[in-house]
């Protein structure tokens, strides 16, 4: 597809925006509508019957309902999306990330609807999205890949070929599926004997997951890092890379935590990286936000490992170190409007910005899910600490989708600064009634070798395995024994008059029946509801 | 007013004396003065021992279910669940029953998914945190472990089966 046709099929929508639909739920449904407000836009949300209450519906300025929650039912209903910006009049969808964000159909079912859907042409998503075809891009643009095949293997490749390719790549190889991607269905393969299984398996999963069985290979690397690339690109050819994102800390293949700048990157590989994806990215005409990601070995090669065509989870530390707001520009971009910045400016980083993904989990039972409801919540904030966030207290957190409750971001100006606020921020956080992973993070940014910036993609899982299940945050004594106080305080008070110095809401001074909580402790858990 | 609290496998006797200001708080025979308030559902606690500094702390505590004395109390950060009861005479009392006794333990499921694997039978001894049976959902597969050691008395979780959440898939004794 030319690059040219995709360029103009955005730029045909060169009109102002007036409205957006929001084609998401959670944070970051939370923070698109705040983009919006920012911009004097109006925005309109949608949700699955769960979702009701949700805080992104209640902040829009129009809601429609889309289905059952099942994402199928519901945030994954092309049909029923396109109605809803039909029925409200939106101009535009921001698809968000995950669900719909690199589906081609939704994309061009927008654009046949009249609608300008943020983010790149439908034709670009369909490329890219071909983990294969992507792999030729940027080939075709210089650019390394990690070794592998650059075809897809679809059913009709038999084992034995796909062994021949295998020896040739050289094991241990990673078998993954050409529709897939963040970090989904995926299998290393150690030896011919494991490999008709990884296939059949890889094949299934892929079938299931992506519609499309068909898979690649690469050759596993060691002990690399994941660093990715953001990029803008504009309908009128202008394409900029960012600094680059250190994503190494992960836990089978899903990010926990990123930073900006990579202590691994050097001003010099910083220049080679970004001036790599812009290449990739300029060479399919790519427009809109989109991400590049790398594979950097030990020896400092780096290798395309694959493209993002949709904004990414991490994007915070990248506003962060950068100034830009990322969103508002991918709805200026899809207005037509050119970038305009200095392109030193987004590869020199003001600070160091570090996330922490806090998900609904319990890290001591194996990161267990844990849905809920969040009866208390106390968030961290002050200096240099955002927090995108859709939970509230009284808020629960359904069991369809992605366990995600919020993202906590720690911006210093220096890696020390950032790493002690977010330690800070670690511990002014505070969730009651659903177990998450703020233990673990605790724990891990108290690691000597997070510290040191010492880390690959094969850290977190093999520091995991070694813990053998051990509590991330054990209780010591003097912990339990203020546990304890409070544990008797709490059934002394409860049984006994209300003191004045304790209330707060001056009820009645009434005894309760024995082991109720008096009528004033009540009052203060409602209240707590409330904030 | 005296309570036994058992924390982590520790039982500890904890007196409670209002006082002019506040309490009078005895853990183990050791004294504090305890100035306490409730706000935002939560307890604000200002503990101090005599020649020591003035302790500040917020404590949550969540009651489930209601009325069993089995508390999950947020402290420092962590988390941690005390089961408390009035004390009754001497120490002796307390049979193996409560949140950390030997009663029977379920392993349940925490949500809808479906068991893809069951991985002990009757009769086998397991180990604290062992895993008992993997269930799929949320996308994931999730492995349920035995939150203490034991023999497995049952297993009601069948290969391929839906759950419901709560469901009880294998009980420990």
């Amino acid at each position: 597809m030319p690059a040219t046709a995709a360029r103009e099929g955005s730029a045909r929508h060169e009109n102002a925006l007036h409205k957006i639909l929001i084609a998401n739920r959670g944070e970051i449904a939370v923070r698109l509508i705040r983009a919006c407000r920012d911009m004097g836009l109006a925005s309109v949300a949608v949700y699955s019957e769960c979702d009701r209450a949700a805080r992104h519906v209640r902040m829009a300025d129009e809601a429609y309902p889309i289905g059952a929650n099942p994402p199928g039912e519901s945030y994954l209903r092309i049909d029923r999306i396109i109605d809803a910006a039909r029925r409200s009049g939106a101009d535009a969808v921001h698809p968000g990330y995950g669900f719909l964000a690199e589906n081609e159909e939704f994309a061009a079912a927008c654009r046949a609807a009249g609608l300008t859907f943020i983010g790149p042409a439908p034709e670009t998503i369909g490329l890219m999205g071909s983990k294969t075809a992507a792999r030729q891009a940027a080939v075709a643009a210089g650019v390394p890949v990690v070794p592998g095949t650059t075809e897809p293997l679809g059913t009709d490749v038999s084992d034995d070929k796909i062994a021949d390719i295998a020896s040739e790549i050289g094991y241990p190889v990673m078998v993954k599926a050409v529709a897939g991607g963040g970090g989904k269905g995926l299998r290393v393969v150690w030896s011919r004997a494991e490999l008709s299984s990884a296939i059949r398996a890889a094949r299934s999963e892929a079938g299931a997951s992506f519609g499309d069985s068909a898979i690649y290979l690469e050759r596993r690397l060691t002990r690399p890092r994941h660093v990715e690339v953001q990029l803008l690109g504009d309908v009128h050819g202008t394409v900029l890379p960012f600094v680059e994102r250190e994503c190494s800390i992960q836990r089978r293949h899903q990010k926990v935590i990123e930073e900006t700048p990579s202590p691994a990157v050097t001003p010099e590989l910083r220049r080679q990286m970004t001036a790599a994806a812009a290449a990739v990215a300029a060479s399919v005409g790519y427009t809109n936000a989109g991400t590049i990601e790398f594979l950097l070995d030990e020896d400092g090669s780096f290798y395309f490992l694959e493209m993002n065509t949709r904004l990414q989870v991490e994007h915070p530390i990248t506003e962060l170190v950068t100034g830009v707001d990322l969103v508002e520009w991918q709805i200026r971009i899809a207005r037509g409007e050119a970038l305009t910045f200095d392109p030193r400016r987004l590869v020199t980083p003001y600070g160091h910005a570090i996330e922490c993904r806090i998900y609904a989990e319990d890290p001591d039972s194996g990161f267990l899910p844990s849905p809920g409801r969040i009866s208390r919540l106390r968030l961290p904030a002050g200096p240099g600490i955002r927090h995108d966030s859709g939970a509230e207290a009284g808020s629960d957190v359904p069991i369809f989708y992605d366990p995600m409750i919020s993202k906590l971001i720690a911006w210093g100006e220096s890696r020390q600064q950032a790493i002690a606020r977010m330690r800070r921020a670690l511990v002014e956080y505070e969730v009651v009634g659903i177990r998450t992973s703020v233990p673990f993070f605790r724990w891990m940014l108290a690691q000597s070798d997070f510290e040191q910036g010492r880390f690959d993609t094969t850290s977190l899982d093999r520091l995991l395995k070694a813990r053998q299940g051990e509590p991330f945050l054990p209780s010591g004594d003097a912990d339990d024994e203020v546990a304890a106080i409070a544990a008797a305080l709490y059934l002394a008070m409860g049984a006994a008059q209300p003191a004045s110095r304790a209330s707060r809401a001056g009820g009645s001074a009434a005894a309760p029946p024995a082991g109720q909580p008096s009528r004033w402790l009540q009052r203060a858990r409602f209240e707590a509801l409330r904030s | 007013m005296t309570y036994d609290v058992e924390i982590n496998g520790r039982l500890r006797r904890v007196g409670v004396e209002r006082a002019p200001a506040g309490y009078v708080v005895t853990v183990d025979g050791h004294r504090r003065a305890v100035d306490v308030i409730a706000i935002n559902g939560a307890l604000s606690l200002i503990v101090q021992e005599p020649e020591a500094p003035s302790r500040s702390y917020e404590v949550a505590i969540a009651e489930q279910p209601p009325g069993t004395g089995v508390l999950t109390v947020y402290v420092s950060g962590r988390v941690v669940t005390a089961a408390v009861e009035r004390s009754r005479g001497s120490w002796a009392r307390r049979g193996h029953e409560g949140a950390h006794g030997s009663g029977p333990h379920q392993v349940v499921s925490p949500m809808p998914g479906k068991v893809v694997k069951v991985l002990v039978k009757p009769g086998d001894t397991v180990a604290a945190r062992q895993g008992v049976v993997v269930v799929e959902a949320m996308k994931m597969e999730n492995e349920l472990r035995s939150t203490r050691a034991g023999t497995v008395a049952a297993v009601t979780a069948i290969e391929g089966q839906s759950v419901e959440a709560g469901a009880v898939l294998v009980v420990i004794a």
